[in-house]
C-alpha cells in the first residue's frame, strides 16, 4: 500500500520493480535517506498507485513481468500527469535511453547501478530547480552573478575559470543535495562516458582550493560512495 | 520409392506441363490448317457445281441426260451426284433419289444426303439446283465424305507426330528429374550432417557452374562465415566467462572468508568493500562488452553527422589538464585547424577520452602527454602520445582485441576494456587505429577519412575559423 503521508519533509517515492530483492535494497536505501516509499510489482499495480497521487517520485523498471514499463510513463503523461519519472532498465544502449526520455522519462540510469546513484536522482528529481532566469544565486556565503559572471565568498571575491564557474553554478543550484560523478559529467560538461580515472574528483579539487580560503570552512563535502554536496545552513 | 518422387518433382512436372503445351500448339495449328483447308475445298467444290448448272440450262433436253449419264457412269466411288426431276420434284433420271431440302436458285447448299433416302451414302454433300424452261429441275451435287475422310488423316498424323515427341520430352524429364534428385540428395545429406552440428561439412560442388552449383557454392561461403563468427564468438564467451568470473571468483572467496573470520565491524566492512569493487569489475564488463556489441552491430550508425575532432580534443584537453597536472604530467595540445570527420561525436570523444585516460594513467611523473589532431591528404588523424612504459610489439595487434589484458594490467585496472572500446569505436566508424612507439612510451592513432570544410554537411561557422589553441608543455 502507498504511503502517502511524508515523514521528515523528505517527498514520497513510488517504486515499481517487479524484482523484490532489488526493490526491497531500492525500498531500504531510500528509506535510510528518510523518504516514505511504495512498492508496486506489477504494470497495473504501478499505474493505480502512481494515479492515486500522493508520490513526489516515479522509479520505473522498464521490464515488469515482460510487460513495458515504459508504457507506464506514456500512460501517465497522457493523462498530464507530470510527476518525475527516474527509468531504472538493463538495457544500456543509447537507443533504450533515449526512447526511455522519449516516452517521458526525466532520467534513466543502468542496472546494476550504485543504490547512492539512485537515491541522488531521485533527490534531483524531487527537488524542483528555482526560477533558472534568476541572474543572481545565493548560497550559503557564496554568491554568484550570472550577467557579470563573478563569484563571491562573504564579500571576498573568487576568480573562476569558466568550467569552474559552471561546475559550481550547478551546485549552487542544488544546495544540500548529493550531486555525482555521473550527474557532473552529463550535466556540466554533457559527456556520456564515465573515464576510468579521478579526473572529476581533481576539478572539484581545484574548484574547492579557490572557494574555501585559508581557514574557511569546506563548502563542498565528499559524500561517501556517493559524490559531493554543496553543504550550506539555511 | 523414387518412381513417386521422381513424378513429383519439379524437373519432371516441367516436362509434363512443356510436353502438354507442345501437343496443344501442334492440335491448334493442324486444327486451323485443317479447317482451311476444308472451307476452301468446300467453297471450290461449290463454285464448280454452280458453274456446271448454269451451263447446263443452256443445253438441250437429250444433251443433258447424255451428260448426267456420262457423269454418273464416270463415278465409280459414287461422290458426285447429278439428277433430273420434273416439275412437281419426281425423280426423271440419275441420283440422288429425291430432291434435296434445298432453295432451287443456282447457288451452292449444304445438305445431309442421308435425308435423301435410298443409295446409303450417310453423308454431307454440297447441292446445286436449277430448273429449266420446261421446268424440269436439275440438280447437281457432291459428297463430301473425301473431305471428311481429310479429317481424320490429319488428326491421326497429329497422334503419330505428337506421341513420340511427348514421350521423348516426358523421358527427358525424368532423366533430368532422377539427376537433379541424386544431387540435391547428396546435397541433403551434407546439410544433415551440418544441421547435426558438424560445421565443417561442405555442400558437394561439381563444376557444371549450374544454378545448383552456384547455390551451393553461396551456401558454402555462407557456411565459411558463420564458422568464422561461432569461432570469434566462442572465443569472446571465453573472454567475457573469464573476465567475469575471475573478479567474482574473488569478490566471492573475499566474503567467504569475512563470513568464516568474523572479526570486528571495521575488519568486515574492508572486506565488503573489496568484494564491492570486484563486483563492480564484472559489471564493468558486461557494460564494456554490451556496448562494443552494440557498435559492432552497427545499430548507431544513422546518428553519424560532421564532427571536429579538434574542437572534441581540445574539450577533452580541458577535462583531462587539472589530472595531468596533479599527475606532474605535461599535457600539451596540437590542434590548431578543425579536423572535421563524419561519425559519432559522443563515441568518438569517448574513444579519445579513453587514450587520453590511459596515457595519463600510464606515464610517471614528469613525463608529458601529447594530444594532436589534425587533416592531411584527406585522412583526419587525432594522435595520443605519451612518455610512459609503451606498448611491447609483440602486443600492438592484441591489445585492441576485444578485453585483452596486457601485463601492465595489474598495476593500473580497465586498461583491457577501454581499448577495446576504442578499437569497436573506431571500426564502427572504418577508421584506423595503431599504436606505435613513440621512444619512449606510445603513440595511439586513430585515422580516418576527413571530411572537407566546405562540404554540405560541414558546420557552417567552421568555415573561417581561427586557429583553434595551441599550448606549449606546460
Amino acid at each position: 500500500m502507498p504511503q502517502n503521508a511524508s515523514s521528515g519533509g523528505k517527498p514520497a517515492v513510488l517504486v515499481i520493480e517487479d524484482e523484490r530483492a532489488l526493490a526491497e535494497e531500492i525500498r531500504y536505501e531510500l528509506e535510510a535517506e528518510g523518504y516514505p516509499v511504495a512498492l508496486a510489482e506489477t504494470r497495473a499495480e504501478g499505474l493505480r498507485v502512481a494515479r492515486a497521487g500522493g508520490a513526489a517520485v516515479l522509479v520505473v523498471d522498464r521490464i515488469l513481468n515482460h510487460e513495458d514499463g515504459l508504457s507506464i510513463l506514456e500512460a501517465l503523461r497522457e493523462e498530464g500527469n507530470p510527476t518525475p519519472i527516474l527509468v531504472i532498465s538493463a538495457l544500456s544502449s543509447v537507443d533504450d535511453r533515449i526512447r526511455g526520455l522519449k516516452a517521458g522519462g526525466d532520467d534513466y540510469l543502468v542496472k546494476p547501478f550504485e543504490l547512492r546513484e539512485l537515491t541522488a536522482r531521485v533527490e534531483a528529481l524531487s527537488r524542483r530547480i528555482p526560477d533558472s532566469r534568476a541572474t543572481r544565486l545565493r548560497a550559503g556565503p557564496l554568491e554568484m552573478d550570472l550577467v557579470e559572471r563573478t563569484v563571491r565568498r562573504s564579500e571576498r571575491r573568487v576568480d573562476l575559470l569558466p568550467r569552474e564557474f559552471k561546475l559550481l553554478e550547478y551546485f549552487m543550484r542544488r544546495p544540500n543535495q548529493i550531486i555525482t560523478r555521473a550527474m557532473l559529467l552529463e550535466d556540466v560538461w554533457n559527456y556520456k562516458f564515465l573515464p576510468q580515472t579521478n579526473v572529476v574528483d581533481v576539478h572539484i579539487g581545484n574548484l574547492r582550493r579557490k572557494i574555501d580560503a585559508g581557514g574557511e570552512p569546506r563548502l563542498i563535502v565528499n559524500v561517501r560512495a556517493a559524490g559531493f554536496k554543496l553543504h550550506v545552513d539555511d | 520409392m523414387w518412381t513417386i518422387e521422381v513424378l513429383k518433382s519439379r524437373a519432371f512436372r516441367l516436362a509434363l506441363a512443356f510436353a502438354l503445351a507442345i501437343a496443344a500448339a501442334a492440335a491448334f495449328v493442324f486444327t486451323l490448317i485443317y479447317l482451311q483447308f476444308s472451307t476452301a475445298a468446300v467453297q471450290l467444290v461449290g463454285a464448280r457445281l454452280t458453274y456446271e448448272a448454269t451451263r447446263a440450262l443452256d443445253e438441250n433436253d437429250d444433251e443433258l441426260r447424255e451428260q448426267i449419264t456420262q457423269r454418273l457412269v464416270s463415278d465409280p466411288r459414287r461422290l458426285d451426284y447429278a439428277g433430273l426431276f420434273d416439275a412437281k420434284g419426281a425423280l426423271l433420271l440419275g441420283d440422288p433419289p429425291s430432291l434435296p431440302p434445298i432453295r432451287i436458285d443456282g447457288r451452292a447448299h449444304l445438305a445431309s444426303s442421308a435425308t435423301l433416302g435410298g443409295t446409303g451414302r450417310p453423308d454431307q454433300a454440297i447441292f446445286v439446283a436449277v430448273r429449266r424452261v420446261d421446268g424440269a429441275i436439275l440438280v447437281l451435287g457432291q459428297s463430301l465424305s473425301e473431305i471428311n475422310d481429310l479429317r481424320e488423316t490429319v488428326a491421326r498424323a497429329l497422334a503419330l507426330a505428337l506421341a513420340p515427341t511427348t514421350l521423348l520430352i516426358l523421358a527427358i524429364g525424368v532423366f533430368f528429374a532422377r539427376r537433379a534428385r541424386r544431387r540435391v540428395g547428396v546435397i541433403h545429406a551434407a546439410i544433415a550432417e551440418i544441421m547435426k552440428g558438424d560445421l565443417k561439412q561442405r555442400l558437394p560442388v561439381i563444376s557444371v557452374a549450374d544454378d545448383l552449383d552456384r547455390v551451393a557454392r553461396d551456401v558454402n561461403l555462407m557456411l565459411d562465415e558463420i564458422w568464422r563468427l561461432l569461432d570469434q564468438l566462442r572465443h569472446i564467451g571465453d573472454d567475457i566467462a573469464h573476465d567475469l568470473r575471475t573478479p567474482l571468483a574473488v569478490a566471492r572467496a573475499k566474503i567467504e572468508r569475512g563470513l568464516e573470520r568474523g572479526g570486528t565491524i571495521d575488519e568486515l566492512r574492508a572486506v565488503m568493500a573489496e568484494a564491492l569493487n570486484h563486483l563492480d569489475r564484472s559489471a564493468a564488463t558486461i557494460s564494456a562488452f554490451l556496448r562494443v556489441s552494440e557498435m559492432e552491430s552497427g545499430r548507431r550508425e544513422r546518428r553519424f553527422g560532421p564532427v571536429d575532432l579538434s574542437a572534441v580534443c581540445a574539450g577533452l584537453f580541458e577535462f583531462y589538464e587539472p589530472l595531468a597536472q596533479t599527475k606532474d604530467v605535461a599535457i600539451a595540445l596540437s590542434a590548431p585547424w578543425p579536423t572535421l570527420v563524419r561519425g559519432d561525436e559522443d563515441l568518438l570523444r569517448e574513444a579519445i577520452s579513453n587514450l587520453i585516460d590511459n596515457a595519463i594513467k600510464f606515464t610517471p611523473s614528469g613525463g608529458r602527454v601529447r594530444i594532436a589532431a589534425a587533416t592531411g591528404n584527406g585522412r583526419a588523424t587525432v594522435e595520443v602520445s605519451d612518455s610512459g612504459a609503451g606498448v611491447p610489439p609483440q602486443e600492438r595487434e592484441e591489445i585492441f582485441r576485444r578485453f585483452y589484458r596486457g601485463a601492465r594490467d595489474n598495476s593500473a585496472p580497465g586498461h583491457g576494456l577501454g581499448l577495446s572500446i576504442v578499437a569497436a569505436i573506431a571500426k564502427l566508424h572504418g577508421f584506423c587505429i595503431a599504436v606505435e612507439d613513440n621512444a619512449p612510451g606510445a603513440r595511439f592513432r586513430i585515422s580516418g577519412d576527413a571530411l572537407a570544410i566546405d562540404s554540405d554537411e560541414a558546420p557552417h561557422d567552421l568555415g573561417g575559423a581561427p586557429p583553434r589553441r595551441l599550448r606549449a608543455p606546460a
